[in-house]
C-alpha cells in the first residue's frame, strides 16, 4: 500500500540522513601539527623537565608540547590516549609495560637510530636489558631504581631499640616495641592502593621473602612459597599484630610518602630515591632522620629487592613522518643521553628529586658522590642496589593480570580470602592470560 | 466541521498521507535522525561487536566467535560478583532516597514563610556535577584530614580518626550516600509533584472522619502517591544501577573487590583490558537487563493505575 | 467542647507544627548546605592549614591564592635557574594543568549551549507533533523514544568509541555535541510533549482556521504558550551536558577539547596537588549551574507539573 512504502522510505531516509549527518560532521578534522612534539610524562620533577625543556627549544628551535598525569594512574590513561588516537610522540614507559605497549605496536623500536644507541655502552647492564623486547630496544634509560626499606632513625632510638631490623620477623618485633611505647599507632607504612606502583611494593616484599611470582620458564609459582610467606606476613601486620594500619589498602605511595615524612611511621617500604625528599627540611618534618636499611629478609629468603627503570619511548606517530622523527630522536637525546655533551638531565635529576641515574660512567662523578652523601650511606644504597632484582612478571598480559592480582592481595589484607586464596587467584589468572595470548 | 480540518484529513493520491501526517513526519525527522544515527545505531552495532574477540593490544586478529563472549561473561564468577555488589548499591541508594525524599517533599509542601528560599536551595545538589560531588564527599571521606572524621572527632564519636572508603564494609553505603545526596532534589521534586495533585477535599473528609495527622498520611497521601513513588522507583533505580561517576572517582572499584559494580567492571573490560568484544558484551547484557527491569517495574505501575 | 481549651488546643496544634517545621527545616538545610559549605571553605584555606586535625571549619588565614592560581595561570618560563627543587610529590602542588581549566570552562560552555539549541531545534517540533497532530505510530514513537534512555550511557561507550574513532572525530567538540544530543532529546521530548498535551487543542484549530499552516500554529500560539517547559528544557539540557563525564572521558583525549568535569576529575587522582586547589577547582565546577539552577527555579517545578495539576 502506498502508506506502508511511504513510511518505510520515510524510515530509510531519515538513517540515510542520520549517517550522512554524521560522516559530513565527521570532514571537520584539524590538521595535525607538524611541527610540534607531543612528550607525554607523569608529574614527576615538572620543573626540571621544564628547565630541560626550555634550553632544548633554545638551542634547536623545536616547540615541544609537555604534558603530565598523575603516575598513580599512567597507564590506565595512556591506553586510553592510545586508543583513542591522541597525538603522542614520545613518552615516559615503565619497563612493566614494554611487552604489552610493543605488542600492541603503541611503541616502536628505537635501535636504527645510532645516535641514541651509542649511549648503551655507558648505561648499565639492567637497564639496557629491561628496554629490549624481542630483541629490539625500544627507548633510553630515564631513570632506575629500587624499592627501600627505609626507617625513621630517632624514633628507633627513642624506643631504645639499636639496630634496625634484618629479619621481618624482626621488623614486628620492633614494630610492636615503638608502638607500645606510644611513638606511632601504625609503625609500619607499606602502600597498598591498586595504583602503578603497587607491583614494585609487592614484588620487593615477595623477593625478600625468597619466592618469585613466576619461574624461568614464565609459569606461575606465585601460590606458594616465598609469596605465600609475604602475603601471611602483610596479614599479620594488620589484622594480629596491628603494626600496620587497615588503610594501607587506601595509601598509595605518594599519601605514604606524605605521612612517612610528617614522623608518624617507624618503618616503611618507600622507593630509595624519596630519600632526597626525606631528608630536605624544607619538604619534610623528619629531615636527618629517615635512614636505608637493608630490605629485612623472610625466612629462606634474602635482603633482596626489586628494581625497575624508566625509560622514553618512541610512537608510531613520531616515526611515521622524517621530520618528526628526527626531532622526536633529538629530544629524546638531549634528556635520555647527553646534553650540550654531558649528562646534564641526569644530573639535574638526581639533584632534584634524587632519581637515580642509569648511566655508569656518572658513579664516578665527583658531584654526583658528594650528593649521594648528603642524604645516604653510598656504601649501603650500592650494596642494596647489587641484589636488586628485575620483576619477573613483566609480560604482554601484565596490566589485566596486575589488576586481579593487586586485587587479590587487598582482599586478603582485608581479611576478605585466606592468602591461599587469594594467590590461588592470581597464579589461576597468570595461566589463563599465558594460555590466551 | 470546518474546511481546514477536513482538507487536513483527505489524503493526498500520491503518497497517501494526509497533510497533517507529512507535517507530523516533517517534523519528527530531526528527531528521528538523531535517535536512529546516535541511538539505535549503536546498540545494533554493540552486539555486533560482542560478537566478534577484539582485543585492542592484540590488534591484528580479531576472530568471530558466535555467542562466545557471552558465555565467558556470564560464567565469569567477577562478573556475577559485580551484579551482586550493583543489586545491593541500588537497594540502599533507591531505599534511601525514597525515604528522604518523601520527608523532603512533606516538608514543602506546607506553607510557611521561607519555603520558596529551600525550594531554590533544594537544587543545589541536583545542579552540582556528579564529578563535582565525588570531589566534594571524597575530600570529606578522606582518612586523614577528611571532615567526617574530623566532626566525629570533635564530638567524641570516635578518638581517633577511622578509615572510611577504604573500609571494605562500609565503601558501598559510603557511595551510596554521596548518590543519594544528589538524587534527593529531582525524586522529591516528582514527589512534590504528586503531593500537590491530592485534592484538598480528600484531606477534609479525613478530617471530619476523625482522622490525625498520621492516620491522614497513612490513608490519604500514601496511597494517592502510588504512581509518584512508583515513578521515582524506577527513575531511581535505572540512575542507581548504571551509575559510574561516583566509582570512577570516589574508589576505581576497590579497596579489594568492595566496589566492583557492572559499570565500573565494563569499563575495565573495555579501556584498561581494551578487551572490546566482552565489553560489548557486557554492556549488552547490562542493557537487557535494564530493558527487562523496566518493563516489569512499567507492567506493575500499569496494574496499579488501573486498579 | 469549652471556647478557651478548644482555643489553647489550637494554639498548642499550631506551636507544635511550627517547631516540627522549623526542626525539619533546619535538618534539611544542614543536609543540603553542609557538604557545599565545607567544599567553600576548603577552597579558601591554605595547603597548611587544609590539613588540620581536626579541620578548621572556618578558615583562620583565608586566601584567594587557590582561585587566581586557576585563573592567573600562565605557564611561566622556567629555565635552570629559575626552577623549583622541590619534588612535586610532596603536596601543595598547583599543577600545570591549572592553565587548563578556564579553557574547559568555554569548551563545556560552547557544548552546553549548541545542546541546548539542538535539542529545541529538534525537539519542539517532535514534541508539537506528538502532541496535537493524530498520525500513525503516535503512541508507539512516544514509548520508543523513552525506551532508548533506558540503555545505561556506558552500553552506548563501547560502539559509539568505535564509531567515533573510525570517523577522526575523536577529540574534537563535535562528537560530544552529537552524544549529548542524542542522551537529552528524549527527555526533552517528554517534557515537552507533556506540557502541549496540556494545553487545549482548540487553539490549534482557531489558528487553522485563521490560515495558518502548522508550523505557523506551532511558532505563533504555541510555543509562547509553552515557555515554562521550553525554558526547563533548555536547563535540562544545559546541566546535562554541562555536568556529564563518562562520554566526555571517552572521546576527548586533549585540552583542546577536554570539558570541565574531565579536568576537574584529573586533580583529583593527582596527589601531588595540594588539596585546596582541588577544592577550589570543584567551587568553579559547581557555581555555573547553581546560579542557573537556583534562578530558574520556577521553571522547573512548573515544567515538571504540565498536565499534573489540570483543571
Amino acid at each position: 500500500m502506498t502508506g506502508n512504502l511511504s513510511r518505510r522510505s520515510f524510515l530509510k531516509s531519515t538513517a540515510a540522513v542520520g549517517l550522512g549527518c554524521a560522516a559530513e560532521l565527521g570532514g571537520i578534522a584539524r590538521a595535525p601539527a607538524a611541527e610540534i612534539i607531543n612528550f607525554a610524562t607523569w608529574s614527576a620533577a615538572v620543573d626540571t623537565v621544564k628547565s630541560h625543556l626550555a634550553a632544548f627549544e633554545a638551542k634547536t628551535g623545536i616547540k615541544v608540547n609537555y604534558s603530565n598525569l598523575p603516575w598513580a594512574q599512567y597507564r590506565e590513561t595512556m591506553i586510553t590516549k592510545f586508543v583513542g588516537n591522541a597525538p603522542i610522540d614520545t613518552l615516559w614507559v615503565s619497563d612493566s609495560w614494554l611487552p604489552e605497549w610493543a605488542d600492541a605496536g603503541w611503541l616502536v623500536p628505537i635501535d636504527q637510530y645510532k645516535t641514541l644507541t651509542a649511549y648503551n655502552a655507558d648505561a648499565s647492564d639492567f637497564c639496557n636489558q629491561s628496554m629490549i623486547y624481542k630483541g629490539r630496544q625500544y627507548g633510553l634509560t630515564y631513570y632506575t631504581d629500587y624499592m627501600g626499606f627505609i626507617y625513621d632513625n630517632e624514633l628507633l632510638q627513642k624506643a631504645g631499640i639499636a639496630s634496625p631490623p634484618t629479619t621481618w620477623a624482626e621488623v614486628a618485633d620492633q614494630a610492636k616495641t615503638v608502638k607500645s611505647k606510644g611513638l606511632s599507632e601504625w609503625p609500619v607504612l607499606i602502600s597498598l592502593a591498586q595504583e602503578t606502583w603497587l607491583i614494585e611494593f609487592l614484588s620487593a616484599m615477595v623477593f625478600s621473602h625468597g619466592g618469585r611470582f613466576v619461574d624461568d620458564n614464565g609459569n606461575a609459582v606465585m601460590q606458594d612459597g616465598g609469596a605465600l610467606s609475604a602475603l601471611r606476613w602483610l596479614v599479620d601486620a594488620v589484622h594480629k599484630h596491628k603494626i600496620l594500619s587497615p588503610s594501607c589498602v587506601e595509601t598509595g605511595e605518594l599519601a605514604g610518602l606524605k605521612t612517612f615524612s610528617s614522623g608518624q611511621h617507624a618503618f616503611g617500604l618507600i622507593p630509595k630515591y624519596r630519600l632526597r625528599t626525606l631528608n630536605d627540611p624544607s619538604q619534610s618534618q623528619i629531615a636527618g632522620r629517615a635512614m636505608l636499611a637493608l630490605m629485612p629478609q623472610g625466612e629462606g629468603g634474602s635482603h633482596a629487592t626489586v628494581g625497575w627503570m624508566r625509560f622514553y619511548g618512541m610512537t608510531p606517530r613520531a616515526q611515521a613522518d622524517t621530520t618528526r622523527a628526527e626531532n622526536t630522536v633529538k629530544l629524546i637525546e638531549w634528556f635520555g643521553g647527553k646534553a650540550d655533551g654531558e649528562y646534564r638531565f641526569q644530573k639535574l635529576l638526581f639533584k632534584d628529586v634524587g632519581a637515580a641515574f642509569g648511566v655508569k660512567s656518572l658513579f664516578n662523578d665527583p658531584e654526583m658522590r658528594e650528593a649521594y652523601k648528603a642524604y645516604g650511606d653510598v656504601d649501603l644504597i650500592g650494596k642494596q642496589q647489587a641484589l636488586a632484582r628485575k620483576k619477573d612478571v613483566i609480560s604482554p598480559w601484565f596490566g589485566e593480570w596486575n589488576d586481579v592480582n593487586g586485587a587479590s592481595w587487598q582482599q586478603a589484607v582485608l581479611g576478605k580470602v585466606t592468602p591461599e586464596q587469594a594467590l590461588k587467584t592470581s597464579a589461576a589468572k597468570w595461566a589463563e592470560l599465558k594460555k590466551q595470548s | 466541521m470546518t474546511t481546514s480540518a477536513g482538507f487536513a484529513r483527505r489524503p493526498t493520491p500520491t503518497t497517501g498521507l494526509s497533510y497533517d501526517e507529512r507535517r507530523a513526519y516533517l517534523f519528527l525527522t530531526p528527531l528521528a535522525a538523531v535517535l536512529m544515527g546516535i541511538a539505535v545505531f549503536p546498540i545494533l552495532y554493540s552486539f555486533y561487536v560482542s560478537l566478534y574477540s577484539i582485543k585492542l593490544t592484540r590488534p591484528q586478529r580479531a576472530p568471530f566467535v558466535w555467542l562466545d563472549n557471552y558465555v565467558v561473561v556470564l560464567s565469569d564468577p567477577q562478573f556475577w560478583g559485580a551484579v551482586e555488589r550493583t543489586v545491593i548499591f541500588s537497594v540502599i541508594a533507591v531505599a534511601a532516597i525514597l525515604v528522604l525524599a518523601l520527608l523532603v517533599a512533606l516538608l514543602l509542601n506546607e506553607e510557611f514563610p521561607g519555603r520558596r528560599v529551600l525550594s531554590a536551595l533544594l537544587l543545589i545538589p541536583w545542579a552540582i556535577p556528579y564529578v563535582a560531588n565525588a570531589l566534594m564527599w571524597k575530600w570529606i571521606y578522606d582518612s586523614n584530614y577528611g571532615a567526617l572524621n574530623g566532626i566525629l572527632y570533635q564530638l567524641d564519636f570516635i578518638d581517633t580518626y577511622m578509615v572510611w572508603l577504604g573500609d571494605a564494609d562500609k565503601t558501598l553505603a559510603l557511595i551510596a550516600n554521596a548518590f543519594v545526596w544528589k538524587e534527593v532534589p529531582l525524586a522529591a521534586i516528582l514527589l512534590l509533584v504528586g503531593l500537590k495533585t491530592i485534592p484538598a477535599d480528600l484531606y477534609s473528609a479525613a478530617k471530619v472522619d476523625g482522622a490525625n495527622v498520621v492516620k491522614r498520611f497513612l490513608h490519604v497521601t500514601l496511597p494517592a502517591l502510588g504512581p509518584s513513588f512508583a515513578l521515582v522507583l524506577i527513575y531511581e533505580t535505572m540512575m542507581a544501577i548504571r551509575h559510574f561517576d561516583l566509582f570512577f572517582i570516589l574508589t576505581e572499584g576497590g579497596p579489594g573487590d568492595a566496589s566492583h559494580v557492572v559499570a565500573w567492571r565494563i569499563y575495565v573490560e573495555t579501556f584498561r583490558n581494551l578487551s572490546f568484544g566482552t565489553g560489548a558484551a557486557m554492556s549488552y547484557i547490562l542493557a537487557l537487563a535494564t530493558l527487562a527491569l523496566s518493563y516489569v517495574f512499567i507492567r506493575a505501575l500499569a496494574q496499579r493505575v488501573t486498579t | 467542647m469549652a471556647p478557651r481549651v478548644r482555643a489553647q488546643r489550637l494554639r498548642l496544634r499550631h506551636l507544635s507544627r511550627i517547631v516540627v517545621l522549623w526542626a525539619a527545616s533546619l535538618a534539611f538545610l544542614v543536609y543540603v548546605l553542609a557538604p557545599v559549605a565545607w567544599l567553600l571553605s576548603s577552597s579558601f584555606q591554605t595547603e597548611r592549614e587544609i590539613v588540620s586535625r581536626p579541620p578548621h571549619w572556618i578558615p583562620q588565614q583565608p586566601t584567594l591564592q587557590n582561585f587566581t592560581a586557576i585563573f592567573a595561570a600562565k605557564d611561566r618560563s622556567v629555565t635552570y635557574e629559575t626552577r623549583r627543587a622541590a619534588d612535586p610529590a610532596t603536596g601543595g602542588y598547583i599543577p600545570s594543568t591549572a592553565s587548563n581549566l578556564v579553557p574547559a570552562i568555554s569548551n563545556s560552555l560552547l557544548v552546553a549551549c549548541a545542546v541546548v539549541v539542538f535539542n529545541l531545534l529538534v525537539g519542539v517540533p517532535a514534541a508539537y507533533a506528538m502532541a496535537k497532530i493524530r498520525f500513525r505510530g503516535r503512541q508507539a514513537s512516544i514509548y520508543a523514544i523513552l525506551a532508548t534512555r533506558v540503555i545505561p550511557d556506558i552500553a552506548l561507550v563501547v560502539p559509539f568509541f568505535l564509531f567515533i574513532r573510525n570517523l577522526g572525530l575523536l577529540d574534537s567538540l563535535w562528537s560530544l555535541i552529537i552524544t549529548y544530543l542524542a542522551v537529552t532529546v528524549p527527555f526533552s521530548v517528554f517534557i515537552l510533549v507533556s506540557y502541549f498535551e496540556s494545553l487545549p487543542d482548540e487553539l490549534d484549530k482557531a489558528a487553522r482556521v485563521d490560515g495558518c499552516s502548522r508550523l505557523q500554529t506551532l511558532t505563533r500560539v504555541y510555543l509562547p504558550l509553552a515557555l515554562p517547559s521550553v525554558v526547563a528544557v533548555m536547563l535540562f539540557a544545559f546541566l546535562a551536558s554541562w555536568n556529564e563525564f563518562l562520554l566526555a572521558l571517552m572521546f576527548t583525549q586533549t585540552p583542546k577539547s577536554q570539558t570541565l568535569p574531565i579536568i576537574v576529575a584529573s586533580f583529583t587522582s593527582d596527589f601531588t596537588i595540594s588539596f585546596s586547589f582541588i577544592n577550589a577547582a570543584g567551587v568553579i565546577a559547581v557555581i555555573p549551574p547553581v546560579i542557573l539552577a537556583v534562578a530558574f527555579e520556577r521553571y522547573i517545578v512548573s515544567g515538571l507539573t504540565a498536565g499534573a495539576v489540570k483543571g
